[in-house]
């Protein structure tokens, strides 16, 4: 079998399914992965695929022009996913979309479409737990949070934050992918990669503490109701992997 | 009085005023949805967002404060009541509007819940609260949600303008009876609470209906299809008794506005509808007293939600439960799910208690018991029952109803699928049939279906109910001093 690999970024996995498309060995015979490839097995052969421009460009508007421009994102939004299957079920997903049209989402019989719902909702889950627990800090005039997702999900925060503080300077950091959601005061926002110098700058900023941060953990204690205390509930709802960079549980 | 409201720093009016605001239960931001705008600070999402979980393990969705706990009331169960010495503050609008504005941007909160106790008059107030929020709205510019308490006894006209700078307006009915107020809130009367409460009612439905919606609040969509729902198709607002003005003032039923041309005011009004919360275990009232006011409650006044308090004994008084009284927490949770079959599940309050039994029954859950006591209506067959049939099974929601319904467009579903749907089997099972059989030989005697079901909840009971006790198995080397040999 031949195993194409490529780094997890939309660019590059365009040109790696567009190389997988075009190697002509037929479907079952290939695999496509995200790098770091875990396991590697002696049996198979890889295949490194670098990021083409031209080659994603052109699988993209095949995508557009031949199925749909909501097949198009859906797909773009399972890439964010961290799941080891991600790209090859993409790839069965467009070789389905190819053959039946833009309905191709909605035909769950196929264990390819099924799958893929599965890891959009994951991301959306992901991305919505993330909308409730960010938590800004105040620096200067900006206003910055990290957090550490699983799946790349700060090009889901991006609109949700820019439609929530549409005039307001401010940057949610993603610690595990470095990538940045930058938005500028009645701008749109963009989404940037960081480079070690900006991460190693944006890394202090949570202890970046003012009056406002006290006054909320005066306010999240002084809230709660002693004689109702229930702290498995509590952990139901706000889980320990959660609380890293929530201020309130910040001693 | 040691009073703390002069030249205190805001850290201090934070601890005074948000603890004196905790046993108000609403803290909802969900019910309307509404966009950010440039040069304005904030949105709002119909579903509502928590931010985050304090220790009680109840979300924090909005910043929930007092404007001030200086009270001429002297509503005995209240910890802020006149005769209490608790320490006193208020907040200048100015300080909750920057409070409100530094924690949004730093996604601490989704707006502001504000309620207030009564200094000098109610209208006095409620102009102190008006005031803040039109500060909030124009000043600051805040586009978020706002959950605002009406003060009983306030003017109209300024009820008129809180609703419109809010998003939700409620007016805390505390005891479903008039007796149990004259007895426990003797400042307030049922007429200063319903009064207002229909009107603020009837300016939804009118606001509403100006832009081509419907009068009536938007409900879960599953009641489109449950004809005796009481959000079902075609059922309208049940209107007051003619004679008794007292109650339904029919004579005025809509607020009118304090000031007509303000173009900033040019808002829905109360677009997330209105609610009520009632104290459960202060006084002796039934549970089918309160789900029976809980219920005439969304009939007559369409309210959005009617949420229920345990009631925390704070004061000692003769009037109120002894002090060592345990928080009814079981019986306030069974509460909540009698008033989630009234809202989702089609049921009416005389449905889930009878006169001859007016308590629930607390092993098990409402829907559990109606389905004990209606064993001739089961089992089931999953693959025929119509909508509001499978909706009375117990471990079946409307999200299983929907999934079940339109599987079996394209073939019989059988155990294993109902499973993967997420039918809760552990209580499903005694009801219902797969292609006419059942999960397994069940005798159809309600009380061993009771036994069975009561044992399935029992840890989530005393989960419930002895939650604080720290029991644990005893250790031979800790607890005996015993020593390895």
């Amino acid at each position: 079998m031949r195993i194409f690999t490529c780094e997890p970024e939309w660019e590059a996995m365009l040109t790696c399914i567009f190389e997988a498309f075009e190697s002509g060995l037929g479907h079952k015979n290939i695999k496509l992965l995200l790098e770091p490839v875990g396991q590697v097995s002696f049996l198979d052969e890889y295949v490194h695929v670098d990021a083409d421009p031209s080659k994603a460009d052109r699988l993209s508007e095949a995508i557009v022009r031949r199925i749909s421009y909501e097949v198009y994102t859906e797909m773009a939004y399972t890439a964010m996913a961290f799941e080891e299957d991600v790209l090859d079920n993409i790839y069965h997903v467009l070789i389905l979309g190819f053959h039946y049209g833009p309905e191709v989402l909605r035909m769950v019989k196929f264990a390819d479409i099924m799958r893929n719902r599965e890891i959009r909702a994951r991301v959306v889950r992901e991305a919505e737990r993330f909308r409730e627990i960010l938590r800004f800090h105040r620096v200067g005039n900006v206003y910055i949070a990290h957090f550490e997702p699983r799946s790349r999900v700060v090009g889901y925060l991006g609109p949700i934050f820019s439609d929530r503080m549409p005039s307001e300077f401010f940057v949610i950091v993603d610690d595990i992918h470095r990538e940045a959601v930058i938005h500028g005061k009645n701008e749109h926002f963009y989404i940037q990669k960081l480079t070690d110098v900006e991460f190693e700058n944006l890394l202090h900023t949570e202890e970046e503490n003012d009056k406002y941060t006290d006054l909320w953990k005066v306010f999240f204690d002084s809230v709660a109701i002693k004689e109702r205390a229930n702290e498995k509930c509590q952990r139901n709802h706000f889980p320990l992997w959660a609380r890293k960079h929530a201020v309130e549980f910040m001693r | 009085m040691y009073d703390l409201s002069n030249n205190d720093p805001l850290k201090e009016k934070l601890t005074i005023l948000s603890d004196a605001a905790k046993y108000d239960v609403a803290c909802t931001s969900s019910g309307v949805s509404r966009g950010g705008r440039e040069g304005f600070l904030g949105n709002s999402v119909a579903a509502g967002v928590c931010h985050a979980f304090t220790s009680d393990g109840r979300c924090i969705s909005l910043l929930k404060i007092l404007m001030t706990n200086h009270c001429i009331f002297d509503c005995k169960y209240c910890k802020n009541r006149a005769s209490n010495d608790v320490p006193r503050a208020t907040f200048t609008p100015e300080e909750i509007c920057t409070l409100t504005i530094e924690f949004y941007k730093r996604n601490y909160i989704e707006g502001l819940f504000l309620s207030s106790g009564v200094i000098k008059s109610p209208d006095y107030t409620m102009e102190r609260i008006c005031e803040t929020l039109r500060l909030l709205r124009t000043k600051y510019r805040f586009n978020g949600y706002i959950h605002v308490k009406a003060i009983p006894g306030a003017s109209d006209e300024l009820i008129y303008s809180a609703g419109l700078l809010a998003d939700r307006i409620s007016l805390n009915m505390e005891l479903p009876t008039q007796e149990s107020l004259r007895k426990l809130a003797p400042n307030k009367n049922m007429k200063n609470i319903i009064g207002p409460m229909n009107r603020i009612s009837g300016t939804i439905a009118g606001h509403r209906v100006a832009v081509g919606k419907s009068a009536r609040m938007e409900r879960c969509g599953i009641n489109k299809h449950l004809v005796n729902s009481i959000f079902g198709p075609g059922v309208d607002r049940i209107e007051g008794p003619e004679g008794d003005s007292s109650l339904f003032p029919a004579a005025n039923p809509f607020l009118y506005p304090a000031e007509k041309n303000d173009a900033l005011l040019r808002r829905p009004f109360a677009p997330a509808g209105q609610s009520t919360q009632m104290i459960i275990g202060a006084t002796d009232e039934t549970d089918l007293d309160l789900i029976r006011t809980t219920q005439a409650l969304y009939q007559s006044f369409d309210l959005k939600r009617v949420f229920f308090s345990a009631y925390i004994p704070v004061n000692e008084d003769a009037a109120l439960p002894d002090k060592t009284a345990p928080v009814p927490l079981l019986r306030e949770h069974r509460l909540y799910q009698a008033d989630w079959l009234i809202r989702y599940y089609g049921f009416v309050a005389d449905e889930i208690l009878t006169g001859d039994n007016p308590f629930l029954d607390y092993r098990v859950d409402p829907k559990c018991f109606w389905a004990i006591n209606h064993l001739d209506r089961f089992p089931v067959e999953i693959n025929t029952a119509p909508v509001d049939v499978l909706l009375r099974v117990p471990g079946i929601g409307p999200t299983s109803v929907k999934r079940i319904v339109s599987a079996r467009r394209y073939g019989s579903i059988n155990f294993e699928m109902l499973k993967r749907m997420h039918v809760v089997l552990k209580r499903a099972r005694f009801f219902i049939t797969c292609n006419g059989r059942m999960f397994e030989r069940v005798p159809m005697d309600h009380r061993y279906i009771l036994n069975q079901l009561a044992d399935a909840d029992r840890r989530d009971v005393y989960q419930i109910t002895d939650r604080n006790n720290d029991f644990r198995q005893l250790n031979l080397f800790d607890d005996l001093k015993m020593e390895r040999a």
